[in-house]
C-alpha cells in the first residue's frame, strides 16, 4: 500500500548540504556540531501492506512523529521517495506530488490521528467528525448522517452535539478516531494516539482498534513509544532509534531475535506472554530429544528420552492418533475448547489424565492458561493437524525467561 | 571667523544645536500642504461620501427608532451579547441619559461610534490578516500602527480639517484612524496564536490556506479579535469627543460647549454620559467575546 524508499529528513538552514555528509557515515552528533543541522529521519525505508498495521516504535527524539509526517508530507522530506500504491492507479509517487495532488491525497486516501487529539474546539463533536468531509465540499446533510454512523461506531452517538471541552481524554481521542474514519481514506496515520490517555483506557482503545481494524480493513501506520503496545497492536513493528530504524519484523521476530543492544534492552521490558507463540518454544517432535517406541498398524510411537512412561502415537499423515500413559490411553482435547469451558471457573488442580494440543501461533499467555488445567505436556499442531512438538513445563519457564534478550540469537 | 574658532571651540561641544537648524516646522508645513493640495479634491469625492453615507444611515436608523422600542433592543442586545445583568444595566442607562435630557446627542454619539467601527473592521480586519500571513507585511505595518497610536489624538484634526473641512466627517475620519490599531494588532495576533495542532490537523485533511484561514484560525482567534474590536470602539469612543472640536456633534460637543460657556453642569451630563455609554459597549462587547465558539478550550490545551 505505501513503500517508503530512503526517507531523510535534516532540519536546518540548508539541509541539502548535510546529505553528503550523511552518505559518509557521519553521525547525528557530528553533523550537529559541525553545521548545526538536526537529522530527523535518515535514510528510513519499510513497506506497509493493505489491511495491515505497522507500528513503529521509538523514544522520543527517536525521529518516529517526524517520520509518520514525512508520509503525508507535513514535514517535507529531505531525500527519499514515498510510494503510495493504488489498486486503480498504479503507484503514485507521494513525494513528487504539487500542492494540489498532495491536498487531494490527504482528502482521499490518508486521514490522520494526532497525540493531544487536535479537535477543532470551536466545533461541535459531530462538525469535527465531519470537518474532511465538509471541506471536500460534501453534502452537508450527506456528511452528518456519515458522521453520526461514524460517531456511532466509536461509541459517541449520543455526544454529537456536544463540544470536546465536554468529553474525556478518551472520548476526545475516539472523536478523533471518527474524524479520521470519516473520510473513508484506506490509510490511517496514527501518531502516539493513544499516549496521552490512562493506561486502563489505552488498552481498551487499542482492543477496540484491533476490532475497528479488522471489521473495516483500513491500513495503519501507528506510532508509539511503549513497546507493549506495538507488540499488541503491531502486524509488523519497526523500531527507531536516533532517526534510523533498527529492526523490522513481527512482535515475535523482534522479541525472539534482537538485532541490535538497543532494541534487546526495549525487548527485556516487554511482556512476552502476548507475543511468543507455540511454534517458537515446542520441542520438535520427532527430534533429537525423542526416540521411537514401536510401530503398530502405521501408527508411530515416540516417547522422549528420560520420560518413557508418556508415548505419543502418530499416523502416517503426521496427525496425532493418541497418548499413552504406562500403557493407558489419556483424553486429548483442543487447549481452546478447555479454556472455553474454565473462563469462568477460579482455580482448577491440574488434571493428570488430559492432554491438550493447541495450534502453533498460540501466544504464551493461552499456553500458560491451558498449563492451569493439566498437567501433562501440550501438543503443538500446524494448521492441518499435524504434530509439531510438545511443550512441557521447562519450554514455558524458558519461553517467558529466555526467548528474548539475545542480540543476534536464533529463533 | 576663522581666528575666532579657538574661543568658539568649547562652546561648540557643549552646545552644538546652533550649528545645525532642522527646518521640521516647514517641512510638516509643505508636507501637509503638498498632500492638502494633491488629496483634497480626491479624498472629499471618493473617501467622504462613503463615510457620510454609512454615518446618515445609522443616525437615520437609530433616531428613527421610537425610544421605547430602542431601550428594549438595547435590553435584547446586553442580554443576547453577555447576561440578562448586562442588559438591564444597559436599560437603566439609557434611561437615565434620556431623563438627563441628552438622548438625541446620545443618539448622535452612537452613530458616530458605530460608523467609526465599522470602517476601521472593514479596513482593520483585512489588514490583520494580511499580518498574520506575512512577516513582512507585519514588520512594515508595526510602525505606522506605532505611529497612528501614539500620535496625540489632537494632532490628527488639523490635517483632517485641511482635508475634509469641518464637521462630522472630518471627525470621524480622524476616530477612524486613530482606533483601528487595535483590532489590526488583535487580528495578527490572535490568528498567530492559533495553537500549531488545530493548522496541523486541518492541513492533514486536504484543506486549503483559505480553508484554514476562515474554518480554524479566524474562529479560534475570533475572542482575540473581539477584544481588539473591544479596544477600537474605546478608543474610537474618546476620539469622538474630541473631534467635537472640530465640529463633531453629540455628546463630545456636550461637553465641548459646556467647558467654553463655563457651564459645568452641561459639561458633567455630556460627559458622564459617555462614560456610562463606553461601559455598555466595553460589557456588551466583552461578552460577545467570551460567547464567542473560539473560546472554547479542549482539555489537552
Amino acid at each position: 500500500m505505501i513503500r517508503v524508499e530512503g526517507i531523510t529528513k535534516v532540519f536546518g538552514p540548508d539541509p541539502q548540504s548535510v546529505l553528503p555528509l550523511l552518505e559518509q557515515g557521519k553521525s547525528k552528533s557530528e553533523i550537529q556540531a559541525e553545521t548545526g543541522h538536526v537529522v530527523g529521519v535518515h535514510n528510513a525505508s519499510f513497506t506497509l501492506k493493505t489491511n495491515q498495521i505497522f507500528a513503529i516504535m521509538g523514544l522520543s527524539g527517536s525521529g518516529k512523529s517526524t517520520m509518520i509526517r514525512c508520509v503525508n508530507r507535513l514535514i517535507e522530506p529531505t531525500a527519499g521517495k514515498i510510494y503510495l500504491d493504488d489498486p486503480d492507479q498504479g503507484a503514485r509517487d507521494v513525494t513528487g506530488m504539487n500542492a494540489e495532488q498532495l491536498r487531494n491525497m490527504r482528502r482521499r486516501d490518508m486521514s490522520m490521528v494526532f497525540q493531544h487529539f487536535a479537535l477543532f474546539p470551536h466545533r461541535t463533536v459531530l462538525s469535527n467528525v465531519i470537518y474532511g468531509l465538509e471541506i471536500q465540499g460534501k453534502d452537508r446533510g450527506e456528511s452528518e448522517r456519515t458522521g453520526q454512523t461514524t460517531l456511532e461506531m466509536v461509541g459517541l452517538g449520543e455526544w454529537s452535539a456536544s463540544y470536546p471541552e465536554e468529553l474525556s481524554g478518551g472520548m476526545q481521542q475516539r472523536v478523533g478516531l471518527a474524524r479520521a474514519l470519516a473520510t473513508e481514506a484506506r490509510i490511517l496515520l496514527m501518531d502516539e494516539p493513544f499516549s496521552a490517555l490512562d493506561p486502563l483506557i489505552r488498552v481498551q482503545m487499542q482492543q477496540e482498534l484491533k476490532k475497528l481494524q479488522s471489521d473495516l480493513g483500513r491500513t495503519i501506520l501507528f506510532i508509539t513509544h511503549d513497546l507493549d503496545e506495538a507488540m499488541h497492536i503491531g502486524d509488523q513493528i519497526a523500531i527507531m532509534e536516533g532517526g534510523e530504524i533498527v529492526q523490522i519484523g513481527t512482535p515475535e521476530e523482534i522479541l525472539v531475535n534482537p538485532r541490535t543492544e538497543y532494541v534487546a534492552r526495549f525487548v527485556e521490558q516487554a511482556d512476552p506472554t502476548g507475543v511468543i507463540t507455540a511454534h517458537t518454544i515446542a520441542m520438535h517432535l520427532p527430534g533429537p530429544r525423542f526416540h521411537t517406541v514401536r510401530e503398530d498398524s502405521g501408527v508411530t510411537y515416540h516417547a522422549r528420552k528420560g520420560y518413557e512412561d508418556i508415548e505419543y502415537g502418530i499416523d502416517r499423515s503426521d496427525k496425532l492418533h493418541e497418548v499413552l500413559i504406562n500403557g493407558n490411553k489419556v483424553a486429548v482435547e483442543p487447549l481452546a475448547k478447555i479454556l472455553e469451558q474454565h473462563a469462568s471457573s477460579p482455580f482448577i488442580r491440574p488434571r493428570d489424565d488430559l492432554v491438550l494440543t493447541c495450534q502453533r501461533d498460540a501466544v504464551l499467555r493461552e499456553l500458560l492458561r491451558g498449563r492451569v488445567c493439566s498437567a501433562l505436556p501440550m501438543i503443538v499442531t500446524n494448521a492441518d493437524g499435524g504434530v509439531e512438538g510438545i511443550i512441557d513445563e521447562a519450554e514455558l519457564i524458558s519461553g517467558i525467561l529466555e526467548k528474548r534478550g539475545e542480540v543476534g540469537a536464533e529463533a | 571667523m576663522v581666528d575666532d574658532i579657538s574661543g568658539l571651540f568649547p562652546f561648540l561641544v557643549l552646545n552644538p544645536f546652533d550649528l545645525i537648524d532642522l527646518p521640521a516646522r516647514d517641512w510638516a508645513n509643505d508636507l501637509v500642504n503638498w498632500s492638502v493640495a494633491i488629496f483634497r479634491d480626491a479624498f472629499r469625492a471618493y473617501v467622504s461620501p462613503p463615510v457620510r453615507a454609512v454615518m446618515e444611515a445609522f443616525q437615520w436608523v437609530l433616531s428613527t427608532i421610537p425610544p421605547l422600542l430602542f431601550l428594549v433592543l438595547i435590553f435584547v442586545a446586553g442580554w443576547l451579547a453577555a447576561s440578562w445583568k448586562v442588559g438591564l444595566f444597559a436599560l437603566i442607562t439609557f434611561l437615565l441619559l434620556g431623563f438627563m435630557g441628552i438622548w438625541d446627542q446620545l443618539i448622535v454619539t452612537l452613530s458616530l461610534v458605530a460608523t467609526a467601527v465599522v470602517f476601521s473592521i472593514l479596513l482593520g480586519l483585512p489588514l490583520g490578516i494580511v499580518c498574520s500571513r506575512s512577516d513582512r507585511f507585519a514588520a512594515i505595518m508595526r510602525p505606522i500602527l506605532d505611529i497612528m497610536q501614539t500620535t496625540p489624538p489632537f494632532v490628527y484634526l488639523v490635517p483632517a480639517v485641511m482635508l475634509f473641512g469641518i464637521g462630522n466627517v472630518p471627525g470621524l475620519i480622524a476616530t477612524i484612524i486613530f482606533s483601528m490599531p487595535p483590532i489590526i494588532r488583535l487580528t495578527n495576533l490572535g490568528i498567530r496564536q492559533v495553537g500549531a495542532q488545530y493548522i496541523e490537523a486541518a492541513r492533514a485533511f486536504g484543506s486549503t490556506p483559505g480553508q484554514i484561514l476562515w474554518k480554524v484560525q479566524f474562529p479560534l482567534a475570533l475572542p482575540t479579535i473581539m477584544a481588539g474590536l473591544n479596544q477600537t470602539i474605546m478608543l474610537s469612543l474618546s476620539m469622538v469627543v474630541i473631534a467635537a472640536i472640530i465640529g463633531a456633534g453629540g455628546l463630545g460637543l456636550e461637553v465641548y460647549a459646556g467647558l467654553e460657556r463655563l457651564n459645568i453642569g452641561q459639561a458633567f451630563v455630556g460627559g458622564l454620559g459617555i462614560v456610562l455609554l463606553a461601559m455598555v459597549l466595553d460589557r456588551i462587547t466583552q461578552g460577545l467575546g467570551e460567547k464567542a465558539p473560539g473560546a472554547r478550550k479542549t482539555r489537552s490545551d
